[in-house]
């Protein structure tokens, strides 16, 4: 209710842990975020975005600075990452909530405030020198200068961005990425060399010392191409002309060096079944060629032996119009007067050994020769060894020796190594790398214990039981006979069908690691529960209702609340028998006192509107409709039927509760419950004459007309009740 | 529990419009749905209301005891608060509100609420079933927990009548047969031989009607 104020304190998001192991107890896609975003709250902030355009662009900047505090990279991660839509509890249910598009929204306005958003406080403590300039490079910069630390990344090539630069363009502008690096360079006070190569005939890690660095974080990714291999021996005529590596076709193409037609009329083949060999197919089939894609795995990507690249890349290239030719390898490459020809495809029958170990096996019998003027190889990336060899940093069987907690070198102080040369994954897990690099180092150069308490244990938050899960919206792509050119194809979503969708998100985890609501201003605090154990009449019904299985029975009296589990909706308080709950902040005292209030304000009291404030709708201008008067609830369960029998009895007319749909509750059965029981006193309020002077109604939200529909035809009905009875 | 329902509103305003001063007593025992203070509350505020538009103005004081059915505990919670009450309205079931009669042997105890029968609650069907007929001699060790005394119409003790259809009762085909029932509880628990045991004729004499503490 109105007169509390929130405070920027009690939006802050807390830990939770539970069990008696302690884990953090999180919703699962906030889990998988290896950047540990805040997800449940940022969707929480998009469902209530308030209706008022203005306020709306001030809330999203919000949402977008609390992203950026934890990923500064994020606009780049709205359109390449998504690993979070992977565990989310949606997924086998009806398919993922759409964070990415969601983040999509807050990064294309967040970009525009980005050039102009202020800087972090200038550094001025030891320095770092960071090598390479990918995302794990350049979140561990950013994180260090956070901490105060003077930073200089050292990049061997032209351009900062790592492997991102390597992303063809129509996934993601190349725009983008300039102006979050330039941005993040410019806040975090970033010093950059360019073409500073480290290791070969480049600096040596000790000249770096010497310039006064008293850490080096080495992130240089996996930059060489990996050859095709048979038996463990290399295939033969990779140097045939026509024959290359996919990425240096990305890289050229990203660079301009490609010509838009590069190979019209020519028959690629690539031979890949990961993301990025489809990234180099389509690339392939946008400069003009005839593509085919041959691959060791099958189609079904739930199999051992499955496709690992995404189901959306295999159909977006399928509708180019490119050919996956799926379980053949290729043993031969066969060329013609120094020009490729052709490869000699057996079948493969099993790519992985029952240890899981790559050991693709093949049946020789079955055998098909591809024909093509181009074959571009993509079946992984490696490591640059050199300057992790010329450094000794490389431990035997020539593997690199990193502490897998601290990210240090086992054979050399002071050095971490993180990123995809480390461990080959995503983006946002190089990112990670670089947080936890940045960390490590921080703690090195304070001469702190580089390993303890770091090592977090989490345990994911399933969904409620009674989660009511909405279809998922289509991602919405250009048609493919139009998207063949390097121009982004996939269609942002609205305000709205972000809203929409960020309504879909089921907040899984606890509501002090989110407190979304707060943050939005729906509320001052979480609101805490008091029970009163003396009232308690074990009746179990809280227990029962509740619908976050957040109240359990004590052997051998009452009941106790998990407030880890308690999205504070009031129902218990509502239904309690013994009226020995109270919710904080909508106690029964207070609500009355706000029926009063409501009273006093009008010279003839007419409606009473309790207002579930997951509606978002804009309050009621008092002027416009003098005897309505509304009072906020966090849910239309929180209203108890002692408090509309209170309103009639002070004299208003009729009293409306209005709820959020039952798909749309944020408590998944509130509505179901407040109508339930609304109908119940309804139905007594007949006994006496009283029928229809208690209405319950649901608004969808957001949707002032419904909302405005909805009170006027309450309104007429009271008033021919009135019209009636003074006849 | 005791199973009870709430009278119509009309019929318990009948009762009381004579009377100004009303202590409404809920009780927080046994009764099914609970009948405590909240509804203590609401019961008098809709009274209030129906009372105010036909021009009555009562004057209503709410309170609750633990169980309305001891004479002990209604009177010791009871009689502070009596005040100058007119009435009494009781929200228990019908033990209680002749409890409370005797407690109050000068005062007209009304009550609020219709009381039907002992029974056990099923919160996913959201039903309240008789479950029990206190008949004075359990048998549910030998019935796999399932009441044939109760739960068939016909009261058998010695199994089916022949007349289930589809697992249904004969009578009230709504209901399960409480012997396919106990048949089935018993073949999942490999007890069936408790079924060869004879059972005589219930006693009636043993249901009773009072018993010395
Ligand atoms: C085509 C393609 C598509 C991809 N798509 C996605 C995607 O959709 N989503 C996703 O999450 N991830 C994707 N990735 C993976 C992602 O780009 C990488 O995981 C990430 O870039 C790794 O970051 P990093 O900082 O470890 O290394 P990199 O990004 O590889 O950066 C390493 C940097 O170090 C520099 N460097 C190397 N050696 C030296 C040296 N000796 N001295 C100085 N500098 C040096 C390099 O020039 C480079 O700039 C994709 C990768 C590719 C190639
Ligand atoms: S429903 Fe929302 S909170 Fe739950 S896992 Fe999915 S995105 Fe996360
Ligand atoms: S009620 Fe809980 S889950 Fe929902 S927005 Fe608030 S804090 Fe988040
Ligand atoms: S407030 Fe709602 S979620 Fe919290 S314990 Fe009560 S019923 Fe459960
Ligand atoms: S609803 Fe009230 S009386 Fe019943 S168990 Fe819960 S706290 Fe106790
Ligand atoms: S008065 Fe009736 S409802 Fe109350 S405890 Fe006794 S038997 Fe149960």
């Amino acid at each position: 209710m109105s007169e509390l104020v929130p405070q920027e304190d009690s939006a802050r998001v807390e830990e939770v842990s539970r069990g008696a192991e302690g884990k953090v107890y999180l919703a699962p896609c906030q889990i998988a975020c290896p950047l540990g975003e805040d997800i449940q709250r940022s969707h929480a902030m998009l469902a209530l975005l308030p209706l008022d355009p203005e306020e709306a662009a001030r809330q999203i900047i919000k949402i977008g600075d609390e992203i950026y505090e934890k990923n500064p990279l994020f606009p780049v991660c709205s359109y390449i990452c998504g690993l979070c839509e992977r565990q989310c509890n949606y997924r086998d249910e009806t398919g993922a909530v759409r964070r990415r598009m969601l983040v999509r929204l807050v990064a294309d306005r967040y970009l525009k405030y980005l050039d102009t958003a202020p800087t972090l406080p200038t550094p001025d403590k030891e320095k770092v020198a960071v090598i390479g300039s990918g995302p794990g490079g350049l979140m561990c910069a950013y994180e260090l200068s956070k901490r105060g630390y003077r930073v200089t990344i050292l990049e061997r090539s032209r351009e900062l961005g790592g492997a991102l630069r390597l992303i063809p363009r129509y996934r993601i502008p190349r725009g983008v990425i300039d102006s979050v690096i330039s941005s993040l360079l410019r806040i975090a006070h970033i010093e950059v060399r360019l073409g500073a190569e480290i290791g070969g005939v480049g600096k040596r890690l000790d000249d770096i010392k010497k310039e006064g660095y008293q850490a080096i974080f080495l992130a240089t990714g996996t930059p060489v191409g990996r050859l095709l291999t048979i038996d463990g021996k290399p295939v033969d005529n990779v140097d045939l002309e026509g024959v290359t590596f996919g990425l240096n076709l990305l890289y050229e193409v990203n660079q301009g060096i490609a010509s838009p037609r590069f190979y019209r009329s020519k028959k690629v083949i690539v031979v890949g079944g990961g993301n990025v060999a489809f990234d180099v197919a389509r690339t392939a089939r946008r400069l003009g060629g005839e593509v085919t894609l041959v691959c060791l795995e099958n189609e079904d990507r739930s199999s051992r032996n499955g496709i690992p690249a995404d189901e959306d890349e295999v159909e977006g290239a399928t509708q180019e119009g490119i050919r996956v030719v799926y379980s053949r390898g290729v043993v031969e490459i066969i060329g013609e007067s120094g020009k490729f020809r052709k490869i000699k495809c057996p079948r493969c029958t099993s790519v992985f050994d029952e240890d899981g170990g790559f050991n693709p096996r093949f049946d020789h019998d079955d055998v098909v020769y591809l024909d093509g003027d181009v074959l571009l190889v993509t079946i992984g990336q490696e490591q640059d060894r050199t300057v992790y060899e010329q450094e000794g940093l490389l431990g035997e069987g020539g593997k690199l020796e990193v502490d897998e907690i601290t990210l240090m070198s086992n054979l050399k102080e002071g050095v971490f190594i993180g990123g995809d040369v480390r461990r080959i994954g995503f983006a946002a897990e190089a990112m990670w790398d670089g947080l936890n690099a940045a960390e490590s180092i921080d703690r090195y150069i304070r001469g702190e214990n580089l390993t303890a308490g770091r090592k977090k244990e989490y345990q994911d938050a399933p969904v409620l039981s009674n989660a009511y899960y909405k279809p998922q919206p289509p991602l919405v792509w250009v048609p493919a006979e139009e998207r063949l050119n390097f121009e982004p194809f996939e269609e942002a979503f609205t305000l709205e069908q972000v809203v929409e969708e960020a309504r879909r998100c089921l907040c899984c985890g606890p509501c002090k690691s989110c407190k979304g609501c707060v943050a939005a201003g729906l509320q001052p605090v979480l609101p805490g529960i008091t029970y009163d154990e003396e009232l308690c009449i074990n009746c179990g019904d809280c227990a029962y209702y509740c619908p976050c299985d957040a109240i359990s029975f004590r052997s051998p009296h009452g009941v106790s609340f998990d407030m880890t589990l308690c999205r504070g909706c009031g129902l218990c308080a509502a239904v309690c028998p013994a009226m020995a709950i109270e919710l904080e902040n909508w106690e029964r005292a207070r609500i009355s006192g706000a029926i009063t209030e409501a009273v006093s304000e009008m010279k003839r009291p007419g409606i009473l509107v309790f207002l579930c404030q997951w509606t978002v709708l804009p309050h009621l201008d008092k002027k416009i409709n003098p005897n309505v008067g509304i009072i906020d609830v966090p849910c239309a369960a929180r209203v108890e039927g002692i408090h509309i029998l209170e309103a009639l009895q002070q004299g208003f007319g009729g009293i409306l509760i209005i709820a959020c749909p039952e798909e749309d509750c944020h408590r998944q059965t509130g509505s179901r419950e407040a109508q339930r029981s609304i109908e119940a006193l309804d139905n007594r309020l007949s006994q006496i004459g009283l029928q229809d002077r208690v209405g319950f109604c649901t608004v969808t939200p957001r949707h002032q007309e419904e909302f405005d529909r909805e009170l006027e035809r309450f309104n007429r009905k009271i008033e021919s009740i009135g019209s009636k009875e003074s006849r | 529990m005791i199973v009870t329902t709430l009278k119509p509103l009309d019929e318990v305003l009948g009762f009381i419009l004579p009377y100004s001063d009303i202590l409404v007593v809920g009780c927080d025992g046994c009764n099914q749905p609970p009948r405590g203070l909240r509804e203590a509350s609401t019961l008098s505020q809709l009274l209030d209301l129906a009372g105010k538009s036909r021009g009555k103005v009562f004057n209503f004081k709410m309170t609750t005891v633990g169980k309305q059915c001891d004479d002990y505990m209604a009177a010791s919670v009871l009689k502070p608060q009596i005040g100058n009450a007119e009435a009494v309205l009781s929200l228990a079931c019908g033990l209680g509100v002749q409890t409370l009669a005797k407690v109050f042997p000068e005062l007209p105890v009304f009550p609020a609420q219709n009381t039907h029968f002992m029974g056990a609650e099923d919160r996913d069907d959201g039903i309240l079933e008789m479950r029990c007929a206190g008949c004075g001699d359990c048998l549910l060790a030998v019935t796999g927990g399932i009441c044939p005394v109760a739960r068939c119409p016909k009261g058998l003790l010695n199994g089916a009548c022949g007349g289930a259809k589809d697992d249904k009762c004969e009578l009230s085909p709504e209901k399960d047969c409480a012997w396919v029932l106990i048949y089935n509880i018993l073949k999942r628990q490999g007890k069936l031989d408790l079924l060869k045991g004879y059972r005589p004729p219930r006693d009636y004499q043993l249901t009773g009607w009072k018993i010395p503490t």
